[in-house]
């Protein structure tokens, strides 16, 4: 399945306005939420093919998204692809348990607007 | 004995004994019914009355069948319970419960004192604390909890309260029947107190126990670092917890919770300071990265050749300072002791394509020539791609420094015994042998390098230590004036994937092999 409609949640206005920017311009459908309470109803609220989650939120943090929607005995979000995106230096056991849960664990200063769209080409293609 | 011949585990014997009990209990009636038959029949009774001498037979066969049923159902239960508390006992897989003995009717035909000789019997540790306990009466005191946690009495307890370890017992019904001084305890405004201890997630000690009635006999758990109170809050300390469980025993939960806050709390600050350092520090570096990416590609027709050539020397500074602040915090994780290594199966071509763009346009901006040579054909490494691609980065980086404008820097790699060899030559400056058996400690700095050029003096000692932690080894050759060439030894992946998979590894290391989970800076770096 082609990723097309994109949610991102992200607090920092530069750096959301930044994926939006690059993203928008490579025809993907993006919604961009600034706190994790609006995230986590926009992700229940609609489908989307990938959801790219801050960890550091206001309300809610990335880690208790990433819980609601996949913690429980039933994926909220089986049809979504989930790319954490972070800068915060989390312990290993925390970040262990995202990454279990996520598709991806990227450090944002690693990851140019560029590279964001590679990994999500990547994403794109099946792994066998 | 039958338990052993036929059947391979303890609990395949009921079924076995239920169906012979059953054969005897129906032959046996059979019998009964043939003899009263024949008796009956010498006697002609059939002849004078055949409803009765029917009657007589079919209650003879009902009454039989279920007084046998109900005898043997009494007489056997005992055994039933038995075996299933072996079976429990023996760890055989099993989806019964072990049979309580704190039960109302073990307790009252006294088949509870069977069941606690069992259990004890399994238990190896004849532990004298779970003696103490339970040789003063304690029953009448179960319904108060408030009055259990009373003052110490005996030298045994007045000792316990001398020791910043806490120690915590409780009964079956979970209220503590003993808790010494140091236990972090908070009682409810009706008197009864409970643990304060905060753990992570759903590893609780609760669900640990939860899970214990239902399927253990006697089990231990460990857990470390959990706070008794929220981060803010006044007092907080810091446990290493230990639960022993002891089913039916009168202490059937002993904690022992030692008290760790020295260690743990420092970590914690620095912990807390370098995970929100890293989060300022790499928000502008974010920004800066992604909007010269944005710009750049926007602009590319627009921009003159000059410009994109201040482009770049914007890019290469804000990738170096990037790279900065990765050697900072690794250097802090490394000081710690938290600094992993997640190997997997790679080669130093995908490590170094994770980099190339970026150590590319950095030569370029600074004038050197940078030729980088690996063969396609080397063996693979166990390696951990983000790590490694630092310490390349780092001794390019410093290739660059210590060289003139102009000059060239060469990176080869070749295989070498069990290992593979990556060098990184320059012909700078170099340096005298004196500086050489300095060069990787934390913060030096050569006197002339000092004057000269910028840097943090932690690039090679976190490299020593990445490279280190991968099993591998790192030094220099240099001549003053001449140039120096770095040399890097990494495993190959072949001679650790052993050591690997039985998880010995001194660094911890995971195997990851396969695709599926992007890693990061390992494919996306440049």
């Amino acid at each position: 399945m082609a990723i097309k409609t994109i949610l991102i949640v992200e607090d920092d206005r530069f750096i959301g306005e930044m994926y939006v920017r690059s993203l928008k311009k490579a025809n993907y459908d993006v919604d961009w939420m600034v706190d994790g309470n609006d995230g986590l109803i926009a992700a229940r609220n609609k489908q989307y093919d990938l959801i790219l989650l801050d960890v550091m939120l206001p309300e809610r943090r990335g880690s208790d998204i990433l819980e609601a929607l996949r913690g429980g005995a039933e994926d909220l979000i089986p049809h979504s692809k989930v790319l954490i995106l972070t800068n915060f230096e989390q312990d290993d056991e925390s970040r262990m348990a995202m990454e279990k849960k996520a598709d991806g664990y990227l450090i944002k200063a690693e990851i140019t607007p560029s590279k964001l769209l590679s990994v999500i080409g990547q994403l794109d293609q099946p792994a066998l | 004995m039958a338990v052993t011949k036929p059947p391979k585990f303890a609990k395949d014997f009921w079924p076995y004994f239920y169906r012979v009990i059953a054969t005897v209990i129906i032959a046996s009636q059979l019998i009964v019914l043939v003899v009263i038959a024949a008796i009956l029949y010498m006697f002609d009774f059939h002849e004078t009355n055949l409803l009765a001498f029917g009657g007589i037979l079919v209650a003879e066969a009902i009454l039989g069948t279920v007084s046998s049923i109900a005898i043997y159902k009494l007489a056997s239960q005992p055994i039933k319970d038995l075996l299933a508390a072996i079976v429990h006992v023996s760890g055989e897989p099993t989806t019964t419960t072990p049979p309580n003995p704190n039960d109302k009717r073990y307790e009252q035909s006294g088949f509870k004192d069977v069941l606690q000789t069992i259990y004890q019997l399994a238990s190896k540790d004849t532990d004298p604390t779970t003696v103490l306990s339970s040789a003063p009466a304690a029953p009448a005191t179960i319904t108060d909890a408030a009055t259990l946690v009373k003052p110490a009495t005996t030298a045994l307890e007045m000792a316990l309260n001398e020791t910043s370890c806490a120690f915590v017992v409780m009964n079956h019904e979970r209220v503590i029947t003993f808790a010494n001084k140091a236990a972090p305890l908070s009682i409810d405004s009706n008197g009864v107190s409970s643990l304060s201890l905060l753990f992570n997630g759903q590893e609780t000690l609760d669900a640990w126990l939860l899970e214990c009635d239902k399927n253990a006999v006697h089990a231990e758990r460990t857990w470390s670092r959990i706070p008794n109170k929220l981060p803010e809050e006044e007092g907080r300390r810091f446990f290493d917890v230990v639960a022993s469980y002891d089913k039916g025993a009168e202490s059937e939960v002993v904690l022992t919770l030692i008290d760790r806050t020295n260690l743990y709390e420092v970590g914690e600050q620095e912990l807390d300071f370098i995970a929100f350092a890293a989060h300022e520090l790499r928000g502008p570096i974010t920004v800066i990265r992604g909007y010269l990416d944005v710009l750049e590609d926007e602009l590319k027709d627009v921009l003159k050749d000059d410009q994109h050539e201040l482009f770049h020397r914007l890019t290469v500074s804000a990738n170096r300072l990037s790279g900065y602040i990765n050697n900072i915090l690794n250097t802090s994780r490394y000081d710690r002791r938290h600094l992993k290594m997640h190997l997997a199966e790679t080669t130093i071509a995908e490590v170094y394509d994770t980099i190339r763009d970026d150590m590319d346009l950095r030569a370029q901006a600074q004038s050197r020539l940078l030729t980088v040579t690996i063969p396609a054909d080397l063996p693979t490494i166990a390696g951990d791609p983000a790590s490694l691609s630092e310490v390349f980065g780092n001794l390019i980086d410093n290739a660059i420094k210590y060289s003139n404008e102009g000059g060239s820097i060469n990176v080869t790699a070749s295989p070498k015994g069990d290992m593979v060899e990556v060098l990184v030559e320059d012909h700078g400056i170099g340096m005298p042998a004196s500086v050489i058996g300095n060069l990787f400690q934390k913060f030096y700095r050569s006197h002339r390098s000092r004057e000269t050029v910028a840097g943090t003096g932690i690039g090679l000692y976190i490299s020593k230590a990445i490279v280190e932690s991968h099993g591998g080894n790192i030094s220099v050759r240099s001549e003053d004036g001449r140039g120096s060439t770095f040399s890097v030894l990494l495993p190959t992946f072949k001679s650790v994937a052993d050591k690997l998979k039985a998880g010995d590894n001194s660094n911890e290391g995971l195997i990851e092999q396969g695709a599926g989970w992007i890693k990061n800076h390992s494919m996306y770096r440049g």
